[in-house]
């Protein structure tokens, strides 16, 4: 247990101000890609992401105008 | 649609003239590459002509398959496939042109320079500094025609390949033209404004990113957009894609330090770079999966479409080498196979298997659609197939064999502490290796040349009559 708690030590106090940039960065990312696997993988958006996924198979559909593929709806 | 009014909708030329190009620069890098291993396991090769030799020729065979193969494989799929997942043509059809004989001109003046010695002495940016501000110039080019398609698209939605492709153009302007930064001194010769460990950090931030970026989330916008059409069937989880492009634009400019692992750098920077590496496992292999379970349910596909079996292949070395790379930058590991072949080895294992075989499938697949022919002998993809794939295995065996001898000849001491073994000592050992590694190599260029020969022969056959969606096998 020493030994884990020696490895983890940090000297606070001699953090400079990269230190903190660099940590605060980490820690954003790592919050945003909390956030972002959450977003993604919630129930309710199943249906709408998943619906961009025949993009490539219906690429002659897309080639239509917004209004011309309303239409064939 | 007709191929016809394809036609007329989106411009084509550039891209069969990249995917002709892609060829072509495959066959050549990768002989290239044979003769530098050539060179190593027989050294008379060199002639003792400077212009020849494996410190000159190395750098011209890398630039040639990255930049070359790899450059125009990935222009030629992105102007394709952000037309065809847009639903319109290129914004500008100049810049297009631009871009391709800018390209070009790159690589030929690399096969200049680069024999003659004019280098930076930084790897996979060998190149010197009036030619760093064209590769500057004609990316940009490319990223901004890129950017204007999309912005003219007819589609509220932007596919995830081009979100791949879009990362790759972002990431690579900010990494070369930080790690080209120099102080010019004549037309040929400059000095990095970086020196030191500083020097290295950044060599190292752009060596891997080049990696990460080009060769990996350039690919990838590949694989999201190739692998659905080839298969007829859409992406396993678009969800899992989204997840997969992020992660991996947040995570890869972590790790270049894992490079530099027990050197000036740092302690703590490679224990980063390493804790990075491997988390990155996670992404990667969710986007390797997400490839290869686009054939749930249709796995008979991969017995018949030989296509389909270059880009699965490719998925299988993806997972693969994304695994290897975070064992290799893990400090225990990192100090056996540091500087040895084991090295060598994981490169080419992503390169050959997953670059290479992916970029081949890419190639097969616009073929039909661009020439709107048949390919010329399916049966020649599938001898392509098997050359590749045996000569992959050859080639990463051997040196992970001689790699991890030498790291282990390296380390060896006796009960005075003296080194058992000296250096010219694991150099005779590797000799086996090396010749075999040259065959592997030989094997594996063999296929590009039944590729280069199968696409001429397709070209020249093309004739206008609708085609099959598939290259498939004959019962």
């Amino acid at each position: 247990m020493d030994s884990i708690k020696e490895y983890f030590h940090t000297d606070w106090a001699a953090m400079t101000l990269q230190d903190w940039l660099g940590l605060g960065i980490t820690v954003a990312v790592f919050i945003v890609m909390i956030a972002l696997y959450v977003y993604v993988f919630h129930p309710t958006r199943k249906e709408k992401l998943e619906s961009h996924k025949h993009i490539p198979l219906d690429d002659d559909e897309f080639t239509l105008y917004k209004s011309e593929r309303e239409n064939r709806k | 649609m007709e191929t016809t009014a394809a036609e007329q909708k989106y411009n084509f030329e550039v891209v069969r003239w990249f995917t002709v190009a892609t060829v072509i620069y495959f066959v050549v890098g990768t002989f290239i590459g044979v003769y530098i291993a050539a060179e190593l396991a027989w050294p008379f090769l060199n002639f003792d002509n400077p212009y020849i030799t494996f410190g000159r020729l190395r750098p011209l065979h890398t630039n040639a398959v990255i930049f070359a193969f790899g450059g125009c494989v990935l222009l030629g799929t992105a102007y394709y496939s952000v037309q065809r997942t847009c639903g319109v043509r290129l914004w500008s059809d100049k810049l297009a042109w631009f871009t391709f004989w800018g390209w070009n001109l790159i690589i030929v003046l690399a096969v200049i320079t680069l024999p003659m010695g004019f280098t930076q002495a930084k790897e996979y940016a060998e190149l010197e500094w009036p030619i760093d501000i064209l590769i500057a110039v004609v990316w940009l080019a490319f990223t901004f025609n890129f950017v204007m398609t999309l912005a003219n698209r007819k589609t509220s939605h932007i596919y995830v390949s081009n979100w791949f492709y879009l990362g790759m153009m972002v990431m690579i302007t900010y990494l070369h033209v930080v790690n080209s930064l120099a102080i010019p001194v004549e037309l040929f010769r400059s000095y990095s404004i970086f020196s030191s460990v500083q020097d290295a950090m950044i060599q190292w931030w752009w060596g891997h990113n080049a990696v990460g970026f080009y060769l990996t989330a350039g690919f990838l916008g590949i694989m999201y957009y190739f692998v659905p059409k080839q298969a007829d069937r859409p992406i396993f989880s678009y969800r899992l894609s989204v997840l997969h492009f992020w992660a991996l634009m947040f995570g890869y400019v972590w790790l270049g330090s894992h490079h530099l692992q027990y050197t000036a750098l740092p302690d703590w920077t490679g224990s980063l770079g390493a804790a990075i590496s491997f988390a990155m496992i996670v992404p990667s292999w969710g986007g390797a999966v997400n490839g290869m379970m686009t054939l749930s349910g249709a796995w008979d596909k991969l017995r018949t479409d030989y296509v389909l079996r270059f880009l699965i292949m490719s998925l299988a070395f993806y997972a693969m080498s994304t695994f290897e790379g975070p064992v290799m930058s893990l400090k225990v590991v990192n100090a056996l196979s540091h500087y040895t072949d084991w090295t060598i080895g994981h490169v080419h294992s992503g390169a050959l298997g997953w670059v290479g075989l992916i970029g081949a499938g890419a190639v097969y697949h616009l073929l039909t659609r661009l020439w709107n022919a048949e390919i010329y002998s399916v049966k020649l993809v599938n001898l392509h197939f098997w050359l590749a794939t045996i000569g992959i295995a050859i080639y990463t065996i051997a040196m992970w064999i001689s790699g991890i001898m030498q790291g282990l000849m390296w380390r060896d001491y006796d009960e005075f502490g003296t080194l058992t073994y000296t250096f010219a000592e694991s150099v005779a050992a590797m000799h086996p290796y090396y010749v075999l590694r040259a065959a592997g190599g030989f094997i594996y260029s063999v296929g590009g040349l039944i590729m280069l020969y199968n696409v001429v022969m397709t070209i020249r056959q093309a004739s206008g009559e609708p085609r099959a969606s598939v290259a498939t096998a004959q019962a």
